[in-house]
């Protein structure tokens, strides 16, 4: 008995109070997946006139396949049991033309189903996508890239196969099966009531099923999802995994979520795999029933030996198309699960961008009373009580410690997140009125990590102006002190960069982001650590063309070899996301505070280590 | 396709008690007729209603008998298919594992993704089918051939005169379809590719309002997957229909001819309907036949771009070596006139390169951006293979030394600091499997962020997300050293890891490390850093241009007093 729970070893995932016997779990269960179907069918249902030729094509093929047998049994009946041959002729050339037709409908429903099938899928991919880059920030804070890539690759494509197939399928079946009961009623109404004896026992059969398989196959997705988050990220760090050393542990971990896949794969299919077997049972059964008691009825002379021949055959065509019904919405029910996890991400809020557009910056930044932290939950704020004004085209530094809050300020100053309380203004108005489109546009960012494109060295670049032309490019890249390098890859600025490659150090990498900031010409300037792993000789070059850019800009930086900010106008000191100190450069220095500590810190420890 | 196949051999037993068991359904569902006719014989024509029961229950049995085959068959047939994808998938990443770095750039993350799960789901769906209804169609198509033979050769031969064409036609569509189908993925490989790195800049992409235009980028992968996995199943999709006239124009062939001979008396009307009533069932099975076919070319795809993987002999690292580690020069490095260039470029990124270091020293490493600090420390952990020359560490050429050993010498923080979703503690133990919370502790204090961590409010247990995002840049650096020193291994390696840290903070890191009786490598853009180190290498496009103490290089090298002249602070 244990052996049949956990069959060949397979933990049971489906507990049984899992599944949920009270009646409004359970219809709140089926109304879930009658919308997604709904919204699947809504997506589909865009294409309508390739539609209405896939279903008549599916008309013809149904009728036409039920001809052909037709018309040979008349040859054989009418020509050559009689043994006339005259006239025959012309029934084989019609039968020529109802196979051609037939052969031709065939192909015409399934080429056009299959344009419908995956243009659905291609809008679903897109907009997926779409939406993913319209999320807001705090939403990848805790995701894995590879389970939001699952959502957009192995998801969609348990949809993709079922669309291709699922609808033909089940219109042709509806046919069929109309067309057969028809003919079944003309026959004989009492053994076509004995064979729907078994549609009672169907549907609580597939009930039975698909109560299960419904929610194994979402397990499936996820645990699909969970491996492609793993494969994702440790094939993205294996630089880590080969220098630990840990590639068994790593494949330990991977052996445990694919155990997991195969553990919840192997109940989705068993189940599944129920359906054909149970429907071709119940076939089995209406087959002895309407054989058993048709002979019964035979006996006492209801109805005719040839009757029941006959019948048993029609019934066998009944039950076909039920159970290539069921077999569909099963595959539907594994889309729906796939469909779901998509339609997770396209029902997430999006980052509304409302606000005032068109309007131009000039560069005033006001920092009134601000209180944020990342973690709603989180006890202390990331930043307190945060206040400061500056005027257009001044240059800030944001100096302290690592932890401090600075990067955190940048992040306030682009809305990637929202202030908990307090406003961060823009020449005076709140930033939550400005449309993050217009705010952004007139920014430009250089990252803690910059980031390259697998493009070329010109499209990297041009990501900070779309419409920047060949020249404006390389004129950044000089100012960059990137041109040099540049001219050294192998097909200069046309060498495509890979993502991993080796061929661009991280110092490059940086000097190509300042090149897309400089190419960009914002109105305000955020350079955090900009030029943290860029050596100081290239640096003092780079440090140059900066001045150029950030006169008349805005500009805040982050850095921590305080030389890079000694240009400062405004100096903000961040201790424990507070703002400890601020003030003009020099106005700090002669005052003696923190600033002018940190500043002597630099050099008490030059001293100390000049011993 | 055979090695891929392989990994069915361990379930070779329940896979054949799957087949047996579907031949018990088969053989049900053939004995029907034939019962059906007893009750017509025995029953019905005789008035003898007992028969009829009698014959009526054993049919029912029959069901039940197939029920029971068909349920037990689906768990046999679902254990071979997922115990065989299980084993494929972790027999691929296991290799993947122990690529070389050299060839993961062959083989990008998001190729490799594709195959570890779409490709293999799809080799899994055949194998689950064709072990529960595919082999029907074609066991139908052969007996029906064969029974008609048997009934009238001679009207029979007409339905194979289609066969030669047929096959040619299947063996052409085939062809065709893996090779659409391996299109299909390898456009699966792109949008992969453009969804992994969107949201691996996703950051980028906000910042400059770029979420419009990647969606276009994506279009273009997207509507190219769309454009050809439509081609490849339209092109598939022709099998039936082609099958389906050529086979009925045959039949139309028998029927003309078989009534000719039974015009002429050469055959009995009876043998001709049997004869039409095979062809017919014959036709009945294509639409699952081309299915199967359709789904063969799929999986033939797929199995051929596992064994890309599978069957690649070069480019992975191998075990075996040298795992003694002798007392007297633990913690050395030499470098040998090391030359060195990425696999596939053609330009040296390292040349000529020579230095050692010997035990307890502090290394110091300079050099202007992109002149080779970084490639120079991925060949110490042999990440990557010298072009010439050697690269020794405790005296022996790395490569001799078994990997594991020779990377467990190694404590290692490169300079983008890589975190892992997980918990601190978790990222932290990384470099050591089961350590205690206390060491993880010590080495986060070390690593001057133990405060920092005990401030969270979740402390050692707090998640980290993809890469640490959740982390300031400073943290990140600060886990990733002391994920390196938990170690506590022979040699540390800082690839220009502390660029983020505070003066002060690091200061007490450097405090902190000096306690250390281990050999330091150490990539640095500061001066003061560089200071205190035992030696300095400096390095230009990949050639040492300067070795020495601060003082020595000072005097020495015009090179390192611009360096120091740019890092003056100025008053």
């Amino acid at each position: 008995m244990k052996y049949l729970q956990n069959p060949f070893g397979y933990e049971r995932i489906l507990k049984k109070d899992d599944l949920g016997s009270g009646k409004k779990q359970k219809g709140a269960r089926a109304a879930d997946w009658k919308y997604t179907l709904k919204r699947i069918w809504q997506v589909v249902d865009e294409q309508r006139s390739l539609l209405v030729l896939v279903f008549m094509m599916v008309l013809v093929s149904s009728v036409l396949s039920l001809t052909g047998p037709f018309l040979v049994g008349r040859i054989i009946d009418h020509y050559v049991v009689p043994g006339e041959y005259d006239g025959m002729i012309n029934l084989i050339l019609v039968l020529i033309v109802v196979y051609c037709i037939l052969s031709i409908s065939l192909f015409l429903q399934n080429y056009w189903m299959i344009g419908i099938a995956q243009a659905t899928i291609y809008r679903m991919r897109t907009g997926v996508f779409a939406k993913l880059m319209h999320l807001p920030v705090t939403y990848f804070d805790k995701r894995q890239h590879g389970e939001l890539m699952s959502r957009a690759t192995n998801d969609i494509e348990t949809l993709s196969s079922t669309l291709n197939s699922a609808f033909i399928q089940v219109v042709s079946s509806v046919l069929t099966l109309t067309g057969t009961v028809l003919v079944m009623l003309y026959l004989s109404p009492l053994l076509t009531v004995l064979t729907m004896i078994i549609i009672p026992l169907m549907f609580m059969a597939m009930r039975w099923i698909t109560r299960r398989t419904g929610r194994l196959f979402k397990e499936q997705q996820a645990a699909i999802g969970a491996l492609n988050g793993m494969i994702e990220e440790t094939i993205s760090g294996q630089r880590i995994v080969k220098a630990f050393s840990q590639e068994q542990q790593v494949i330990e971990e991977f052996e445990e979520k694919s155990g997991r896949l195969r553990t919840v794969g192997f109940w989705a299919l068993s189940y599944s795999g129920y359906i054909p077997k149970v429907m071709n049972a119940l076939n089995n059964m209406s087959f002895a029933i309407v054989a058993g008691i048709g002979g019964l009825l035979a006996l006492n002379g209801y109805v005719t030996i040839g009757t029941i021949v006959i019948f048993t055959e029609y019934a066998r065509q009944f039950t076909r198309p039920l159970n290539d019904l069921a077999n569909q919405f099963n595959t539907v029910l594994s889309a729906i699960a796939g469909a779901e996890r998509v339609f997770a991400i396209l029902d997430e809020p999006a980052e509304e961008d409302k606000g005032v557009r068109d309007i131009k910056l000039q560069g005033a930044v006001t920092f009134r009373q601000v209180y944020f932290k990342y973690n709603p939950e989180a006890e202390k704020d990331t930043l307190s009580d945060i206040n400061f004004a500056i005027q257009p085209g001044q240059t800030v530094a944001l100096v302290g410690p690592t932890g401090a809050g600075k990067t955190t300020i940048m992040q306030l100053l682009a809305r990637f997140y929202d202030v908990r309380s307090g406003t961060v203004e823009f020449d005076g108005r709140n930033v939550q009125t400005i449309a993050r489109e217009t705010l952004r546009s007139q920014m430009a960012f250089v990252l803690q990590d910059p980031f390259l494109f697998e493009a070329s060295v010109f499209d990297n670049i041009r990501y900070g102006k779309l419409d920047a032309t060949d020249d404006e490019i390389i004129e950044a890249a000089k100012k960059a002190n990137a041109h040099d390098f540049i001219m050294k890859l192998p097909e200069g600025y046309k060498t495509v960069l890979s993502a991993d490659g080796g061929e661009i150090s991280q110092g490059q990498k940086q000097l190509l982001s300042i090149a897309r900031a400089l190419v960009a010409d914002p109105v305000v300037l955020l350079l955090d650590e900009a030029t943290s792993s860029i050596d100081t000789v290239t640096e003092m070059k780079i440090q140059e063309a900066l001045e150029v850019l950030m006169e008349g800009r805005t500009s805040f930086v982050i850095a921590h070899r305080l030389n890079t900010v000694r240009n400062a106008d405004v100096v903000l000191v961040m201790q424990q996301g507070q703002l400890v100190e601020s003030g003009m450069q020099e106005e700090l220095i002669a005052r003696g505070g923190i600033y002018a500590s940190m500043l002597r810190a630099g050099k008490d420890i030059d001293a100390l280590l000049d011993r | 396709m055979r090695a891929v196949f392989s990994y069915v051999k361990p379930y070779r037993w329940p896979a054949i008690i799957a087949l047996m068991l579907m031949f018990v359904e088969l053989f049900v569902e053939l004995a029907q007729p034939l019962i059906i006719a007893k009750i017509i014989d025995e029953g019905i024509l005789p008035s003898d209603g007992t028969a009829i029961w009698l014959w009526g229950i054993v049919m029912l049995f029959l069901s039940f008998l197939a029920l029971g085959a068909g349920i037990t068959n689906s768990y046999f047939s679902s254990h071979v298919a997922q115990s065989f994808g299980f084993d494929l998938r972790n027999a691929l990443f296991r290799k993947i594992q122990s690529f070389t770095m050299a060839t993961y750039l062959r083989f990008p993350t998001s190729s490799l993704i594709t195959r570890l799960t779409s490709d293999i789901t799809q080799v899994q769906n055949v194998l689950f089918m064709s072990l529960r209804i595919m082999l029907r169609a074609p066991l139908v198509v052969i007996g029906s051939i064969i029974m008609a033979l048997l009934v009238n050769a001679k009207m029979a031969i007409f339905l194979l005169l289609g066969v030669p064409f047929l096959l040619v036609f299947l063996i052409i569509m085939v062809k065709k379809g893996i090779t659409y189908f391996s299109v299909v993925q390898a456009r699966l490989d792109r949008v992969n590719r453009v969804l992994q790195e969107s949201l691996q800049a996703i950051r980028l992409v906000k910042a400059y309002m770029r979420g419009q235009y990647e969606a276009s980028r994506f279009q273009k992968v997207a509507s190219n997957l769309q454009v050809d996995t439509v081609k490849a199943l339209r092109i598939m999709e022709l099998i039936m229909p082609v099958l389906l006239v050529v086979m009925n124009l045959c039949l139309l062939l028998a029927l003309w001819f078989g009534s000719a001979e039974v015009r002429s008396g050469n055959a009995q009307v009876g043998d001709l309907v049997a004869v039409v009533n095979y062809a017919m069932r014959m036709t009945g099975a294509f639409s699952m036949f081309a299915f199967i076919i359709i789904a063969f070319a799929r999986a033939k795809a797929s199995a051929e771009r596992m064994e890309d993987i599978l069957l690649i002999e070069e480019g992975t690292e191998d075990r075996a070596g040298i795992k003694e580690i002798e007392e007297n020069q633990i913690g050395t490095i030499a470098f040998h006139n090391v030359t060195f260039r990425y696999p596939g470029t053609n330009v040296d990124v390292l040349s000529d390169v020579s230095f050692s270091v010997s035990q307890g020293q502090k290394l110091a490493i300079m050099g202007a951006t992109g002149a080779g600090k970084s490639t120079l420390l991925s060949l110490i952990p042999r990440f990557y293979d010298v072009t010439a020359g050697e690269v020794y560490v405790n005296g022996r050429n790395v490569a001799s030394w078994d990997l594991d050993i020779l990377r467990g010498m190694i404590g290692f923080v490169p300079q983008q600091s890589m975190l892992f979703t997980g918990s601190i503690v978790n990222n932290v133990s990384w470099g050591k499997q089961n350590a205690a919370l206390e060491e993880v502790q010590a080495a986060a204090a070390q690593a001057q962020i133990h405060s920092a961590v005990e401030s969270f409010p979740d402390a050692y247990e707090t998640k980290v997300g993809q890469k640490g995002v959740n982390l300031s840049g400073g943290q990140k650096q600060r886990l990733s050293i002391a994920r390196a020193l938990i170690r506590k291994s022979h040699i540390l390696i800082l690839d220009d890891s502390t660029s983020a840290l505070d003066v002060k903070t690091e200061a007490a890191l450097w405090d902190a490390l000096a306690e250390e009786e281990t050999t330091m490598l150490v990539v640095t853009q500061k001066v003061r850093t560089a200071r205190d180190a035992d030696r300095i290498l400096l390095l230009d496009e990949g050639r040492v241009v300067g070795f020495g103490t601060h003082e020595e290089l000072l005097s020495g090298s015009e090179l390192y007093k611009k360096i120091a002249a740019s890092q003056q602070e100025v008053e």
